[in-house]
């Protein structure tokens, strides 16, 4: 058993499928009711930001850009494959690719402001686009029902697997492990390499043959597909989109996880995640019930703190409590040795 | 722009010819050329604002505007115009260069920061990464295997997985030499080398220039204002002031230029 233990220690495909199979084991908790009904709905909200935070951790942590567009595309992606199923009649899966390759197109172009713009500016004319999106949300009917909102079903698979509410929720489950596995892939690849790269000294990118505008743009695709996996998800389990979600406060919170969490991580976006919308959900809302907002308070105090005085993510709270232990147990043993050794010197 | 009336001498590698740069009314560098020839080290000195920099920011196509042809004898034994080439492209060719102030990635261990110079050999794109196929992984595994083997030549393979964030300057110097070797380079621009290291450790470090233009078989271009250092790594030095050319030689034949040391020491009024 240590020995299994020792071998997958560090191993990320063995942490990822583990934190799948944990999540997995809640609604069946919630079944034999030891937890509530709505826990499911509120892991399956955190597991799908968690999706669309990778997008945005790659963008940001290894790109070094910015981007506040991101809620604008998880709106896209819940009333794209709603509109591909429901109106346009596509199967499950084509309505996803649909989806994926119009925002896509919407991505790179995107993306393309990020050749000319940098810093702050950049994350100007990227929040212009995400409210641009919130607009189109609120106004075109046909795409939206604007304030009606619209409804979907849990999908098919295939054509013939219907998925009930628990199975959408393993669902989304593995498709977040799916994508933890992608983004490490990427970002111990040749790709993340050069991402880093590019972000950290451009012109030394560029000397090492690092081409800084195909790479930006690739920075921008991954992260709007991450974003729109995650809004076709969010239609999948909730069953209903309505045009008010998809605003600058959920894009500041998908932030908030990445950094708060850990940049570069990916454990530490789901942990991000975690804090910033599953504790005030779960524990504060009830325990401050009479103080209104108070999740917004929570995140932004947390985003203070960690910023400065933990720039690089909580996940690493792990490993320097580990050596915090040791360095304290050293010092200890330290300080027994030389009481030892003044006792000798007195007994001489 | 044309090379079609060029011929390149059989032994040159580099071939500068008429080069030119000008900010606004200032003419950095003014109608310079110089060439290096195959398994030579060469230096590039002058005085403070002699335009070495310019020089290497435009024969490593940072400087776009220049005037003047940059001829390379690539990997495939052509010789191309670097003027065409757009400079994420110049290091396929075989021109590869370091900078003065390192510009590696801190976050990353060292020998990740070898893998980035070995970006322009990578031949398997995204997908297959993101799949992790067999050859994906092959590919990986040979360019760290390389990486081992250039760090082992500089005797900091130890190191391999640490953070470049906290090492020593010495350190750092010596990575972004290795970074450049991952791309099997004809040519290695060599931005102040020994900038900012002790007297032994420039010691060391021209041991290592010499020894690894033997083992790695590339011509050497490099600035530096440590005289010392220079005379006694180069076979041959080019001098330059104020943008001009004043004479190429052997470090003997530099010396004892009567240009040369009028632009360091200043000119004998009397």
């Amino acid at each position: 058993m240590k020995n299994l233990y020792l071998k997958y220690k560090d191993n990320l495909y063995a942490k990822f499928s583990l934190l799948g199979v944990a999540l997995i084991l809640i609604p069946i908790l919630s079944e034999i009711d030891v937890l509530n009904y709505s826990t499911v709905s509120l892991v399956a909200y955190i597991v799908i930001f968690t999706i669309v935070a990778m997008g945005l951790n790659i963008l940001l942590g290894f790109s070094g850009l910015m981007s506040l567009a991101t809620a604008g595309f998880v709106g896209f992606g819940a009333y794209g494959v709603v509109y591909f199923s429901n109106v346009t009649g596509l199967p499950y899966e084509l309505a996803i690719v649909a989806t994926m390759i119009i925002a896509a197109i919407i991505g790179l172009f995107i993306g393309l402001f990020s050749l000319k713009v940098e810093g702050v500016y950049l994350a100007i004319s990227t929040l212009a686009v995400g409210e641009i999106f919130g607009e189109v949300f609120r106004r075109v009917t046909w795409f939206t029902n604007a304030f009606g909102g619209v409804h979907f079903e849990y999908p098919t698979l295939l054509g013939f697997i219907h998925l009930n509410r628990v199975w959408t929720y393993i669902f989304l489950v593995v498709m977040m492990v799916v994508m933890m596995i992608v983004m490490h892939h990427i970002t111990t690849s040749k790709t993340g390499r050069a991402l880093m790269a590019m972000s950290r000294s451009k012109s030394s990118a560029q000397a090492m043959g690092v081409n800084v505008s195909q790479y930006k743009l690739t920075a921008f695709l991954i992260a709007t597909l991450y974003a729109t996996l995650g809004g076709v998800l969010y239609a999948s389990f909730y069953r209903y989109v309505q045009p008010l979600d998809w605003n600058l406060m959920l894009t500041l919170l998908i932030l908030a996880m990445v950094v708060v969490g850990g940049m570069k991580s990916i454990l530490g976006t789901f942990l991000g995640a975690v804090i910033i919308y599953g504790v005030p959900k779960l524990w504060l809302e009830d325990l401050f019930s009479g103080i209104d907002g108070v999740a917004y308070i929570f995140s932004g105090v947390l985003i203070i703190v960690v910023v400065m005085f933990y720039p690089a993510g909580l996940i690493h709270l792990f490993d320097d409590a580990k050596k915090w232990y040791y360095q304290w147990r050293v010092k200890k043993k330290q300080a027994k040795e030389e009481l030892i050794e003044q006792g000798g010197e007195q007994d001489e | 722009m044309s090379n079609e009336n060029y011929k390149m001498d059989d032994n040159l590698v580099l071939d500068v010819k008429g080069l030119g740069m000008q900010f606004g009314g200032l003419k950095a560098v003014d109608d310079l050329s110089f060439n290096i020839k195959k398994d030579e080290i060469v230096g590039l000195i002058g005085p403070n604002g002699a335009g070495k920099t310019t020089v290497f920011n435009c024969i490593t196509q940072f400087y776009k505007e220049n005037t003047g042809h940059v001829y390379l004898r690539n990997k495939e034994d052509e010789v191309v115009l670097l003027n065409e080439i757009r400079i994420d492209n110049v290091i396929k060719q075989g021109l590869v260069r370091t900078f003065q102030n390192v510009e590696l990635i801190q976050d990353l261990s060292i020998i990740d920061n070898l893998l980035v110079g070995a970006h322009s050999k990578f031949e398997t794109g995204i997908f297959a990464h993101i799949l992790n196929t067999k050859k994906a992984r092959h590919e990986e595994a040979i360019y760290r295997e390389k990486a081992t083997e250039i760090l082992e030549f500089l005797e900091i393979d130890h190191l391999k997985e640490q953070y470049v964030a906290g090492q020593p300057y010495g350190i750092l110097k010596k990575i972004g030499i290795a970074r450049t070797l991952m791309s099997d380079p004809k040519i290695i621009i060599l931005d102040e080398p020994a900038a900012g290291l002790n007297d032994q450790e420039t010691e060391e470090l021209s041991k290592l220039i010499i020894s690894l233009q033997k083992k790695f078989e590339c011509s050497i271009l490099l600035v530096e204002h440590d005289m010392g250092f220079v005379m006694n790594v180069c076979d041959r030095i080019c001098a330059i002031n104020f943008g001009k050319f004043l004479a190429m030689g052997t470090p003997d034949h530099i010396k004892n230029h009567p240009d040369v040391q009028e632009a360091y020491l200043g000119k004998d009024d009397e």
